[in-house]
């Protein structure tokens, strides 16, 4: 059972009362510039791989004191729920750091790693993007081929029977029930009906989640599902609703949360604090099995640039270091497919995360936000870095180094970063796979990143 | 003069309680204060610059805010009615049905805020007819709504729909935004203005107002 779950619901009616705006603008920013200020914590940009375990410790301390002073809020009961010190420490010492994740003999061991682990990350394949209802089965079958794929988080669907979804609808649940069938048909049909499946992005509300828990053709508990936050630290009776089915009906439960670089959590700093206390935070609230990290830049909405891979960096050692707990590291890049700059990015992301002790979730293109733009091979080839990192033994020092030179290719590049081309244009979608000269690209990148120090397998 | 230099600097710094008390030495000693409000204002322009180069973050700016809400307590009791300091327009926003995505939307009031507008945020996840009840309530000039995900851009659609069959549509300017939209998508919903994001939609709706005066 997750960790108290029903005392703390109940805190959700039963906390303190705030004013949203006063828990945003005035008890978060306040504690957040107040815990900075006290264990010193500071952003490098000459070293976004930071080898500093006092600092790495610094963050984790900083989003530990954050967190217990902060609590979470209820935007629907307008209450902070909140945790005491002796809970949080007992909800730590009793999380797994392992579980096993998927059926027979697709299953997969999806654990804590140390900060320069020579254990590869567990990397799930996911494009974090909407495609279109034609394509959707062809993009799953896709991404299902990739090798290194130890769990998928599919596309999602942008439109049902030729419709456009739109949330809180009918068409949300059919959208979201015709996603859980595909993935689950293309699964069986690429020879992997076991495979966790991280599901279904589409179902955006409760009820559309609710809606695809059905063991045969949909949702597994031997599957992973995802409840997230709002921005910062709140959440809403919809989100404690999918929390507590997940724990009811099994399933792998994740905490989603981006903190937004420049917002309420402030610069590198904060976000890299904020985004470690998200860690207790779905330890705590959702009682999640595993974080999934998504900080990102709030003008460029990625976090490959400099000063976003040093967050990543640094809260994934702070976790790391200081708990056992499973997280995982979702790379948000600034361009989209078939550009070198695309590689880069991706196997910057991957560098950083995986010395650094995280599990890789990768990779969503094209600012997360342009439909179709998303495909396996850049997933592949950060998969690919992730694995051979962490088999060479690479140090943070060493990656630092070598994500300094990838930033150096496409640092500039950040602001007019090209839009790519689609998932169409780029594969042959009937047979699933890359178009030649797509594949000419990621061997010719492959050939770059391993000029810089990558060892990679294959 | 040199106290107003201090107050300036005092809000960029998000000091209120220093803000307070030389607000207070500016009224006593008899300041224009229209003027002081528009050095005042010109300065928290700047601090937007500074936001939108990432140079500061959001906390700074809010501090900023809250420090420039502190000094117009002070003044406002004392702008006789016909001195006192017209709202630049009415903006109703909120983000689409099923979106809880905020800071776009956050971001957006804040800074029509700053720049002198009257803003009744709805916040997130807004029923289509709610927005259309409180800018009529709020008599509106603009109806602002964000969309963060593709499965609730169409309940931005759906607030420009209920105008037209309420025969309201020529009562508010609709401008729409957020990460997943275009302005190809908001000229074939009917929207009067777009923008990705929270900085250009504070320039949008100033030249939607300032093309119906």
């Amino acid at each position: 059972m997750a960790y108290r779950q029903w005392e703390i619901m109940e805190r959700a009616s039963t906390g303190a009362f705030m004013e949203e705006k006063d828990f945003l603008n005035k008890r978060i920013t306040s504690k957040m510039r107040a815990v900075i200020k006290e264990y010193g914590v500071k952003f490098d940009p000459a070293h976004p791989v930071p080898t500093d375990d006092a600092m790495a410790d610094a963050v984790w301390q900083a989003a530990w004191d954050f967190f217990r002073d902060v609590g979470v809020y209820n935007q629907d009961t307008h209450r902070v729920i909140e945790f005491s010190e002796e809970e949080m420490r007992e909800a730590l010492y009793c999380a797994p750091s392992s579980y096993t994740v998927g059926l027979g003999k697709d299953s997969r061991v999806f654990g804590h790693r140390t900060v320069e682990d020579p254990r590869p990350p567990f990397v799930i394949f996911s494009p974090d993007i909407t495609y279109h209802e034609a394509d959707f089965f062809q993009a799953c079958v896709a991404y299902l081929k990739e090798p290194l794929l130890d769990a998928i988080c599919s596309p999602l669907l942008e439109d049902f029977q030729g419709r456009a979804i739109q949330s809180k609808t009918p068409f949300e649940i059919g959208g979201s029930m015709e996603h859980a069938m595909h993935l689950r048909s293309a699964a069986r049909l690429m020879g992997v009906p076991g495979i966790c499946m991280i599901a279904v992005g589409t179902a955006e509300t409760d009820v559309a989640q609710l809606s695809v828990s059905q063991p045969d053709w949909g949702i597994r508990p031997s599957d992973g599902r995802l409840v997230s936050s709002i921005t910062e630290m709140m959440t809403n009776n919809a989100m404690l609703n999918k929390g507590a089915h997940y724990q009811m009906y099994g399933s792998f439960s994740g905490n989603l949360t981006g903190t937004i670089y420049g917002a309420y959590a402030g610069g590198a700093e904060g976000t890299a604090i904020m985004q470690a206390a998200y860690h207790l935070m779905g330890l705590l609230l959702y009682g999640c099995n595993f974080q999934q990290n998504f900080p990102f830049h709030l003008k460029h909405g990625s976090n490959t640039g400099r000063e976003m891979l040093w967050v990543v960096s640094m809260y994934s050692q702070a976790v790391s270091r200081n708990t056992h707990l499973v997280q995982d590291s979702n790379g948000f890049a600034n361009a989209g497919p078939g550009t070198d700059m695309l590689f880069y990015e991706a196997a910057a992301h991957s560098i950083a995360s995986t010395v650094s002790g995280a599990n890789l979730w990768e990779t969503a293109p094209a600012r997360n936000k342009h439909a179709n733009h998303g495909t396996p091979l850049e997933a592949r080839l950060a998969a690919e870095v992730g694995h051979a990192v962490a088999r060479q033994g690479m140090t943070r020092a060493q990656a630092d180094e070598v994500v300094n030179l990838l930033l150096a290719k496409y640092e500039a590049h950040i602001p007019d970063a090209p839009l790519g081309q689609t998932f169409q244009e780029l594969y042959d979608v009937a047979k699933a796979v890359p178009k030649t000269e797509y594949l000419d690209l990621y061997y010719r990148a492959k050939e770059d990143i391993a000029a810089l120090g990558v060892e990679f397998l294959y | 003069m040199e106290t107003i230099k201090q107050l300036k600097d005092a809000m960029v710094e998000g000091d209120d309680a220093r803000c307070a008390e030389l607000a207070r030495e500016i009224v006593a000693a008899g300041a224009d204060l229209r003027a002081v409000i528009a050095e005042l204002a010109a300065e928290m322009e700047e601090v937007g610059r500074r936001f939108e180069e990432m140079e500061i973050f959001l906390p700074e700016v809010l501090l900023s805010a809250d420090a420039m809400t502190a000094i117009m307590a002070v003044f406002t009791p004392e702008l006789s009615r016909d001195t006192a300091v017209a709202t630049k327009g009415t903006v109703v926003v909120g983000t689409a049905r099923g979106d809880m995505h905020q800071i776009g939307k956050d971001l957006v009031a804040l800074f029509l805020q700053i720049a002198g507008f009257e803003v009744v945020d709805l916040g997130t996840d807004v029923d289509a007819l709610d927005f259309i009840h409180e800018a009529e309530r709020a008599n509106a000039d603009v109806i602002g709504i964000s969309s963060l995900m593709t499965t609730t851009m169409p309940g931005a659609t759906e607030v420009v729909t209920l105008l037209k069959d309420k025969g309201v549509r020529d009562r508010f300017k609709v401008v729409v935004g957020g990460a997943p939209t275009s302005q190809e998508w908001a000229d074939k919903i009917g929207a009067d203005g777009w923008a990705e994001e929270s900085g250009g939609a504070i320039d949008v709706i100033k030249e939607l107002i300032s093309g119906r005066d």
